[in-house]
């Protein structure tokens, strides 16, 4: 964790940077970031100020990068209560393997590496 | 690459001391290295270089020797102490944009490359064979793919590294030839433009040479490579001595090769088209014997090379997107990192069975290879001297300045690359 008081800035120390879940197995990249909602025009005084609420992985990079905006029922969130450690890595407090974001990686495991035979194994 | 000599069980049982072991590490880490420092690349540019240009241009492989040192060190180091591969660290440096345009280019060069080498499998089991390399492609793509399917990381790297040691029978050869090695040492030492080549293609080989020595997947294949065997900062020390060693005698042999072709093919004016030319000097220095030993390291050279790139394509973009890569899991423990690397070598595949000719692959992968190398050292360099990532192991002073020295090289060359190709016609 970031020492208290000490600069944080999220474009640098969170964006990009590899996620990890419990096991230390990769889950995604912090794509992008969610956070709560920001009214749309001016801001009432003392409204809270916005919190991050998810990491965002998956299509929302292509949007991130040429502009745009997916559907919000399309965006594959990691809330951000399972977020444990911020370093050189991310770390979450749980398993990866049910998250949503993985959903590519089941896929193409039944799918295709799990049929070959020899994909179940441990390399000899 | 790395020997974990701190005494297991199994040492403590048997009362071998942990000191032998790590000796036997050592000289087979070192050994590994040379065996898989010479790939397709190496042999076809120095057999190009020495044939048109004797050993005019070895300056330039030293420098590329020297540059690959300090690079694939610096990203082993990054890797061992931060745990984070070399593409992992370009995402995270460059942000999304710029780090997937070095993806794109770095992922096409890599699959030429790789491209380049299965065809030099097919080709070295031509010169074994006598059956058209064409009809070999299938078979070498295949056997690539059951390696990385299903064989340990150590196994193939040491494997592969240690049959590579075979090339030596270019050094050997050299010997035999019984050349003069005054002439040789003066061209070494002095270099020249040599008579009916015009300067700018003299640049356009020392730019493809320097690309040959310094090609980008090497750093991803080592520093993703450091993960894989899970190094630590225990294990620093021994993959500096590897590639400290290792590499330089790798370059020896590249010296050898562009040796051989200075002293056989020059003076006749063979060019180098094949691989039938590349091992001609040794074929005339020993016979059959010598051309068993130069097949047998050529295949493995580059069968050693085809894993290293197939790997590295699913490295690269895995670490991009943060998938779950390794071979230190199972297949389906990294389904998409495996799944790209099938496609991979059914493209290049694919690409040889048009019939292109493996060795302009070859020529045009290194050149390409020199005008990546900037986004693939900078990101590496940065973060070497990042102290979040490194704590205490940060770059020294020393090692800065030669690196920001060979920023400036790699840069020029990368810069002179495509100039120098349009205007020679790719050295024709």
């Amino acid at each position: 964790m970031t020492p208290a008081g000490k600069m944080f800035d999220a474009v640098m120390h969170l964006l990009d940077r590899q996620v990890l879940d419990v096991d230390k197995m990769p889950v995604t990249v912090a794509d992008d970031i969610e956070l709560s909602d920001i009214p749309a025009g001016r801001i009432p005084a003392g409204a809270p100020a916005p919190v991050i609420t998810n990491l965002l992985a998956g299509s929302v990079l292509g949007t991130r990068m040429f502009g745009g905006r997916p559907p919000s029922s399309r965006l594959n969130r990691i809330h951000w209560k399972y977020v444990a450690d911020l370093g050189t890595a991310l770390r979450l407090n749980i398993r990866g393997e049910n998250l949503d974001v993985l959903w590519t990686e089941r896929w193409v495991q039944q799918r295709i590496i799990g049929r070959i035979p020899g994909g179940r194994h441990d390399p000899e | 690459m790395s020997g974990k000599g701190s005494g297991s069980i199994a040492d403590q049982a048997t009362g071998k001391s942990s000191a032998n072991l790590s000796i036997l590490g050592v000289a087979l880490g070192i050994l590994t290295a040379i065996g898989g420092f010479v790939d397709i690349g190496d042999l076809v540019t120095n057999a190009v270089v020495g044939s048109r240009f004797g050993l005019s241009l070895v300056w330039v492989t030293v420098l590329g020797v020297v540059g690959i040192c300090i690079f694939a060190q610096m990203s082993g180091r990054v890797a061992a102490v931060s745990g984070r591969a070399t593409f992992e660290i370009i995402r995270e440096r460059l942000g999304p944009r710029a780090s997937l345009l070095n993806l794109l280019a770095s992922f096409f060069i890599n699959l030429m490359t790789l491209t380049a080498e299965v065809g030099g499998v097919a080709l070295a089991l031509q010169l074994a064979s006598s059956v058209h390399y064409l009809a070999w492609v299938p078979v070498a793509g295949l056997a690539v793919w059951l390696v990385v399917w299903r064989v340990k990381f150590k196994i193939l790297e040491n494997v592969t590294g240690l049959l590579g040691l075979a090339l030596i029978v270019f050094a050997v050869a050299l010997f035999l030839l019984k050349p003069d090695w005054n002439q040789l040492f003066n061209q070494a030492t002095q270099p020249a433009v040599p008579e009916g080549e015009a300067p700018a293609t003299y640049w356009y080989y020392a730019v493809a040479l320097f690309g040959a020595a310094m090609t980008p997947y090497e750093v991803f294949f080592f520093s993703s490579g450091a993960v894989e065997e899970k190094w630590t900062v225990k294990d620093l020390s021994q993959s500096r001595l590897n590639v400290l060693v290792g590499f330089p005698l790798g370059g020896f042999l590249s010296i050898a090769i562009a040796a051989c072709a200075a002293v056989v093919l020059l003076p006749a004016g063979i060019g180098v088209t094949s691989l039938s030319q590349v091992v001609l000097p040794v074929v005339e220095a020993g016979g059959k014997l010598a051309l068993a030993f130069v097949i047998v390291g050529v295949l493995a050279a580059t069968f050693g090379a085809a894993l290293e790139t197939t790997l590295s394509s699913g490295y690269t973009l895995s670490q991009f997107f943060g998938w779950s890569w390794g071979k230190f899991r199972r297949p389906v423990r990294a389904a998409r990192f495996h799944l790209v690397m099938i496609l991979c070598l059914l493209v290049g595949m694919g690409v040889l069975a048009t019939g292109v000719d493996p060795i302009k692959v070859t020529e045009y992968s290194v050149v390409f290879s020199a005008v990546a190398l900037p986004l693939t050292y900078i990101p590496i360099l940065i973060v070497a001297n990042d102290p979040e990532y490194m704590g205490e192991h940060v770059n020294g002073r020393v090692l800065n300045f030669a690196a920001l020295l060979f920023m400036v090289i790699i840069l020029v060359a990368a810069i002179a690359a495509i100039p120098l190709m349009l205007l020679t016609g790719a050295g024709a």
